[in-house]
């Protein structure tokens, strides 16, 4: 059997992931060959320490690219997120900083109003009608001034014990062990439950030794993950949060009415507001989550630091903007997928962080990223066969 | 040199094995204007791009001859050269350029160092003004600072700038005021004078009497009669627009019609590009129960900005109330109608009825998606029963229920969508041209559907620019026209000219 450029078209256009896989380990390939030093040992980027590292950093980013698919699939953007995030991180460390509040109090706050000004975002674009692109610009320079004003421009730190944990603490091994178990278990009944629902409506399912493969294929994938995580600290608590964040929002994206009314509302608003769907309804819960995210992202962000700085998220917008269109994220609303825009955050921590190990300066990380996204959507219209995708 | 400007003979274009037009010919003499009639896809509109080059030669048969030699152009471009010039019934306009930068819009005038001279464009087109008696249009503003019928006249005089032989106009004054229509109608008798020949395409049939030298009817694609507009009158135009045998298409049922379930009064509705035009004027009717209603009349009488008033999706102001049992409801958006128990069927299937990156499925179920979920979680099996059962009823032929909607053809695509508003189970179902595009299978289905929902005792209203469609479904016909009720009957041994008559405003008022 001999491939034509068809095959492969196909096959990386129905596999989107497969393809993204291929190109991380492409660069972890290249990166790890790169820091080879035979004095160390070995490899300096291929190591538990440095993995670890290397989801720690991307962890933020996912937090917000995971709300920010949503809000690109419903046919919008945010370009505020990276200031809210600021002025959340902020508003968290004088909480916690200067008023001595207990964490619960802080963390409780912070969410709150991390909703609140996404709602506000929702609001002002949905049912007042400004273009997300000029409401989020206007919270971009709001929230930053914001964080300005309210750190008084300076380094708002230590943070209690207990707020670093959020971002600095680990998982135990034997906790960890137990719930990858669970979660390849909860896989493993997913999948078979689903697979006996589409045969019994006669939809098409892939065979018995396809779906075996690739649930084996995915237990390797979560136990080498574990294993290695285990080897150095355990699984750190930021890249546990984001986990349980892909899994509900994958749920939330799959098998909600709302998620389904995102998806809709992205690929023909008037069709589905014809619908009887109130669409702005829709919007402003899809921004209210991205608020949701930029909390989750800003309180994790200064308990990494353990500071509330003013300049803390700065660009945080269009790393999750980036790594949502790596991801296989349409420009034009309708299409994307939570694991896929988390597969580009990895894409870009993975480049941040081989090029500084590799001493890269910090111009030239910019450039590469910069060409990388490009690349990346260029390959993704080519694949599809759709020049005007 | 051949009496005529323009000859064109045998014309024939099809579009993907169907023959829209038919061997039609149409000849047209300098200084002379040329009606053009025909019903709703009679296929005016598909010979006048045959004629603009928008079909460009090649793509059809038969033959043009411009000032007596063959005409074979393969853009619009070449044709405005020849003085072919074709007025869109949409104005092709960009509203935030000046009078005179639209008017140059390709042609622009430049000086000798390459930058737009607007002292010239600007003089030129003040001139041309005045050539329009509109002496008080300042060519500097933009465009959009004057209403709907002055932007039109501001096309003709674009035309007229190209050095127009031959002025096309497709239906100009649909969105005109009766004032402005005047206007427009000594323009075009005093280019006539000028020697200038004019090809006029409208439903209004007094106005194609009024200036009018030679009319031209056709008919399904067909060449029906070319006479001096001497020889005729509206009523026998419309004959001939009409003169087609009813075919056995409608498997007509019987179906009890019950009590009044809907009502609605005095509904207007305002324009949303001329807000001062009223596109539906002070409309009234009731609605029975296991009633299916027609609606009547021809493109841009407001038949479906009076549906989207109804249905809560009408963008432009209005006012009117609506009842529903006997209570008056208040419909603010679709959700609100789908919830009160009406469901509408939108115009335009690609734009307002499908979810294109979704599978029919999906697209069936999005109305009702809360009823198939179980803790918040959707049930997968549950909205899928539901899908298998919607696609056997609507006998959507799909290879599987989450085939990409976009993927089936336009009858199954329509299926689906009448499928996902029958779902919220309506009481009053509105239908806007249910069978637009679609083939005869397809078509036959839904009438099925269209009586055996009649049974259930559902109220349908169905909008149709197709007079034996309206007349072989409808249990009563309303008739529009220009945003009026111009007519309310029993579908007892109406025909299609009373419909036409009744639309085209010449109609005894006592019918109305």
């Amino acid at each position: 059997m001999t491939f034509t450029k068809k095959d492969v078209r196909n096959f990386l256009s129905s596999y989107k992931i497969i393809a993204l896989v291929i190109v991380i380990a492409i660069i972890w390939t290249f990166f790890g060959f790169m820091t080879y030093d035979a004095d160390l040992g070995g490899s300096q980027f291929l190591t538990a320490r440095n993995f670890s590292n290397l989801l720690r950093q991307m962890a933020i980013t996912g937090m917000l690219a995971s709300a920010m698919v949503f809000v690109i699939v419903a046919g919008e953007i945010d370009l505020s997120v990276g200031s809210l995030l600021g002025f959340l991180g902020g508003v968290a460390a004088i909480l916690d900083v200067i008023y001595h509040w207990p964490l619960f109090g802080t963390i409780a706050v912070v969410i709150l109003l991390g909703i609140a000004m996404g709602l506000l975002v929702g609001w002002l674009t949905a049912y007042q009608g400004i273009p997300s692109f000029i409401v989020t610009l206007g919270g971009m320079l709001v929230f930053r001034g914001a964080v300005l004003g309210a750190t008084g421009g300076i380094t708002v730190a230590p943070v209690s014990e207990g707020m670093k944990v959020i971002g600095q603490g680990y998982i135990p091994g034997t906790m960890g062990n137990l719930i990858a178990a669970a979660l390849f278990v909860l896989l493993v009944v997913m999948a078979f439950r689903t697979r006996a629902g589409r045969q019994k409506h006669a939809l098409p399912v892939a065979s018995m030794p396809t779906e075996i493969a690739k649930l084996v294929a995915i237990g390797v994938v979560i136990l080498g993950f574990v294993l290695t995580l285990n080897s150095y600290q355990g699984v750190p608590v930021p890249v546990l949060i984001l986990l349980v964040i892909l899994g509900v929002f994958t749920v939330i994206g799959n098998q909600t009415v709302f998620g389904r009314r995102i998806y809709a509302v992205g690929s023909n608003m008037e069709a589905t507001r014809l619908s009887g769907v109130n669409v702005n309804l829709v919007k402003l819960m899809v921004f209210g989550l991205m608020g949701l995210m930029c909390a989750f992202a800003g309180l994790t962000t200064t308990a990494r630091l353990a500071a509330g700085t003013p300049s803390a998220g700065f660009g945080g917008e269009l790393d999750a903007i980036a790594s949502c269109f790596i991801g296989g994220t349409s420009m034009r609303g309708g299409i994307g997928s939570v694991v896929g825009a988390l597969v580009g955050a990895v894409i870009m921590a993975s480049l941040d962080n081989g090029m500084s190990m590799l001493g890269v300066d910090t111009f030239w990380q910019q450039i590469v990223k910069g060409i990388i996204l490009v690349l990346a959507v260029w390959m993704d219209i080519v694949s599809s066969g759709n020049q005007r995708a | 040199m051949s009496e005529y400007l323009l000859e064109m003979y045998d014309i024939t274009k099809e579009f993907s094995g169907v023959k829209a037009i038919d061997g039609i010919h149409l000849q047209v003499r300098a200084g002379e204007c040329v009606g053009l009639c025909g019903e709703n896809g009679a296929g005016k509109s598909t010979m006048m791009k045959v004629l603009s080059a928008v079909y460009p030669f090649g793509t059809w048969t038969g033959s043009i001859l411009w000032e007596g030699k063959p005409l074979e152009a393969r853009s619009i471009r070449e044709t405005e050269e020849a003085g072919i010039v074709i007025i869109h019934q949409e104005l092709m306009m960009v509203p935030h350029l000046s009078v005179a930068e639209n008017i140059f819009l390709g042609s622009e005038l430049t000086n000798g160092a390459g930058f737009m001279d607007y002292e010239a464009m600007n003089a030129r087109a003040t001139e041309l003004m005045k050539q329009l008696k509109m002496p008080d249009i300042n060519v500097a503003l933009p465009v959009l600072s004057y209403s709907g019928g002055k932007q039109q006249l501001i096309e003709i005089a674009k035309a007229l700038n190209k050095n127009a032989k031959l002025l096309i106009l497709d239906e100009p004054t649909s969105a005109l005021t009766a004032s402005e229509t005047a206007t427009l109608l000594e323009l075009v008798k005093e280019f006539k004078a000028r020697g200038m020949a004019c090809v006029y395409i409208s439903h209004k049939l007094d106005e194609v009497a009024e200036i009018a030298d030679t009319v031209t009817i056709i008919r399904d694609g067909t060449h029906v009669a070319t006479r001096p507009m001497a020889e005729l009158d509206t009523n026998s135009i419309i004959t001939m627009m009409v003169g087609r045998e009813m075919k056995n298409l409608f498997p007509r049922e019987d179906h009890d019609i019950g009590e009044v379930i809907f009502e609605a009064r005095n509904i207007t509705c305002w324009g949303t590009t001329n807000t001062e035009r009223k596109v539906v004027d002070d409309v009234s009717f009731q609605l029975r129960r296991g009633e299916i209603l027609g609606v009547a009349g021809l493109v841009g009488a407001g038949r479906t900005e009076l549906a989207s008033k109804l249905f809560g999706c009408w963008p432009g102001d209005h006012q009117g109330q609506i009842f529903l049992e006997g209570k008056e409801i208040t419909v603010h958006s679709p959700a609100d109608a789908v919830r009160q128990g009406i469901c509408m069927v939108p115009e335009d299937r690609k734009r307002q009825g499908i979810v294109p990156l979704m599978g029919v499925g999906y697209n069936i179920t999005m109305s009702v998606l809360g009823r198939y979920t179980k803790n918040h979680l959707i049930d997968a099996e549950a909205e899928l029963a539901a899908i298998q059962h919607e696609i056997l009823r609507m006998k959507i032929k799909t290879a599987h229920p989450m085939l990409p909607i976009a993927s089936l053809s336009g009858g199954n695509q329509q299926k689906a969508v009448v499928g996902k508003m029958l779902l919220p189970e309506p009481k009053v179902l509105i239908l806007d041209e249910p069978t637009r595009g679609i083939d005869v299978g397809a078509k036959y289905e839904i009438y099925k559907l269209i009586f055996e929902l009649a049974k259930q005792g559902v109220a349908v209203l169905m909008i149709s620019s197709e007079l034996p469609e309206v007349l072989g479904i409808s249990d009563r016909v309303l008739v529009m026209g220009e945003g009026h009720l111009r007519g309310d009957f029993p579908n007892n041994g109406l025909s299609q000219e009373q419909i036409l008559t009744a639309a085209i405003g010449k109609a005894d008022k006592a019918a109305a």
